[in-house]
């Protein structure tokens, strides 16, 4: 499903991905953990090319893209096999809770509005926000807004849903909600890849954890090995400290 | 000799002077479509950076901001016919309505640029990451939000560009501000005569001004 090949990243002379190589299998839910600032949500944009690598390849649904040999149409044709779920939502302002997740059925694959708002209503309703379908961003909490967010991912026909710290941004008291989301979907067994906080969330959903440090991928393996029985010290340090909050 | 004003006379000319006032708002109107289709096309290349015209927008932004309408009206309609034989033709109304547009559009062009920069650039990026080229998000998401907050200097513009087109006079279109010249020059009440001008054009920005309240209410409906 995904293949990532040597990607590397600098901004200038900071390295922040270093020659990073991983697969993820159709179905499977990965998560990434790590500290904070290795390059965690950098390597997950690189996957959407909303960051352009600086070398290395990446492969969503059959389309591959070099980050030395590309054009626009290769990356747009890269871009629709996944979607994206964003720390601040980054929902359409200008757009209703409806047209935001209409959005991309519209304008990128050209259905109908009306069959698109159909669809878009159906994902509302199963991340529970029937009420909402005519609200702004604006008139929508964090929680809210986040669920809009993951629903217009859902409906952009991706193979792949990524999401960038969905949670981090969001009051405590409107974490659940979202996480209950995502489970939901981990059940259907959407492939998703999540960088997260969510020590307890990665415990509980990931198939995979990929434990990332200074740009390099330290170790990766299943919840148990990685949160019981970590064998890099590095992982053990950051387990250790993770698990005490 | 010292006369009396005299409000009567400005009551009789109101009338005279209304029968002048569409050739004025056509003007201003045809002047801030073309403005507007102008402006977005320049602010757009400059935007999206398409190499080699983004300089040439730039350099025409440049020469039309920095040189006085008058000049640039008097260039178009008195000076270009001398090399360009297609501009002999040219009647004073079009001159203007050129002008005009050529020269509010180069500021326009900055503030709808100003207005498309300030959209968060997570708006952008939410675009791509559903499939959307920028052609697309552009379109859709970004220009609707950046003619809201464009608007209320847009608005600013079409005001300015309504009262710059009392400058056509000096081409000879026969506006408000020319029949008002002429009245006052056959009846000498000066004072009465551009008084009664300058009330015509302060009700028809007032009117406007209004509409520009209402307008930015609609835009403000996310908000």
């Amino acid at each position: 499903m995904i293949k990532v090949t040597n990607l590397s990243k600098s901004f200038d002379d900071l390295k922040v991905l270093k020659e990073i190589s991983f697969d993820v299998n159709k179905g499977e839910i990965v998560v990434i953990i790590g500290p904070s600032g290795t390059g965690k949500s950098t390597l997950l944009r690189c996957l959407n090319y909303l960051e352009t690598p600086t070398s290395g390849s990446v492969e969503i649904g059959g389309i591959c893209v070099d980050a030395k040999k590309n054009n626009n149409r290769q990356i747009n044709q890269l871009r629709k096999q996944s979607s994206f779920v964003f720390q601040n939502y980054s929902l359409f302002a200008n757009k209703t809770a409806i047209e935001n997740v209409a959005e991309s059925l519209v304008t990128v694959w050209k259905t109908s509005r009306n069959e698109a708002h159909e669809t878009a209503k159906i994902i509302l309703i199963k991340v529970g926000l029937e009420d909402k379908l005519d609200f702004y961003p604006s008139q929508l909490s964090g929680g809210q807004q986040q669920r809009v967010g993951i629903a217009r991912a859902m409906a952009a026909k991706g193979e792949v849903i990524l999401f960038d710290e969905p949670t981090s941004a969001l009051d405590p008291e409107w974490v659940e909600e979202v996480l209950t989301v995502m489970k939901q979907l981990a059940e259907e067994k959407q492939t998703m890849v999540v960088v997260t906080h969510e020590m307890q969330f990665a415990r509980e959903v990931a198939d995979r954890i990929i434990f990332m440090e200074e740009g390099y991928i330290v170790e990766q393996g299943t919840p148990e090995q990685i949160f019981e029985n970590p064998q890099q010290k590095r992982t053990q340090a950051f387990v250790k400290r993770a698990l005490k909050q | 000799m010292q006369s009396s004003f005299d409000l009567q006379y400005i009551i009789e000319l109101m009338p005279i002077l209304l029968k002048y006032l569409g050739v004025t708002m056509e003007m201003a109107l045809w002047g801030f479509l073309f403005a507007l289709i102008l402006s977005l096309s320049l602010a757009l290349i400059r935007v999206f950076k398409i190499t080699f015209i983004q300089h040439l927008a730039a350099l025409f932004i440049s020469f039309f901001r920095g040189t006085p309408l008058l000049v640039q009206l008097f260039i178009l309609y008195y000076g270009l016919p001398q090399f360009m034989p297609i501009f002999i033709g040219m009647d004073a109304f079009t001159a203007a309505i050129i002008g005009l547009s050529l020269h509010f559009s180069a500021y326009m062009a900055e503030s709808i640029r100003a207005a498309i920069l300030g959209i968060d650039k997570s708006q952008m990026e939410a675009c791509l990451s559903i499939g959307m080229t920028r052609l697309q998000a552009m379109k859709r998401i970004i220009l609707p939000q950046a003619a809201r907050v464009a608007t209320p200097s847009l608005m600013n513009y079409f005001i300015d560009m309504i009262k710059s087109t009392s400058l056509a006079f000096t081409l000879g279109v026969a506006e408000i501000m020319a029949k008002a010249q002429m009245e006052a020059s056959s009846s000498f009440k000066f004072f009465e005569s551009f008084l009664a001008v300058a009330l015509v054009y302060w009700v028809i920005v007032l009117f406007f001004t209004r509409i520009q309240h209402l307008l930015e209410h609609r835009l403000n409906k996310a908000y």
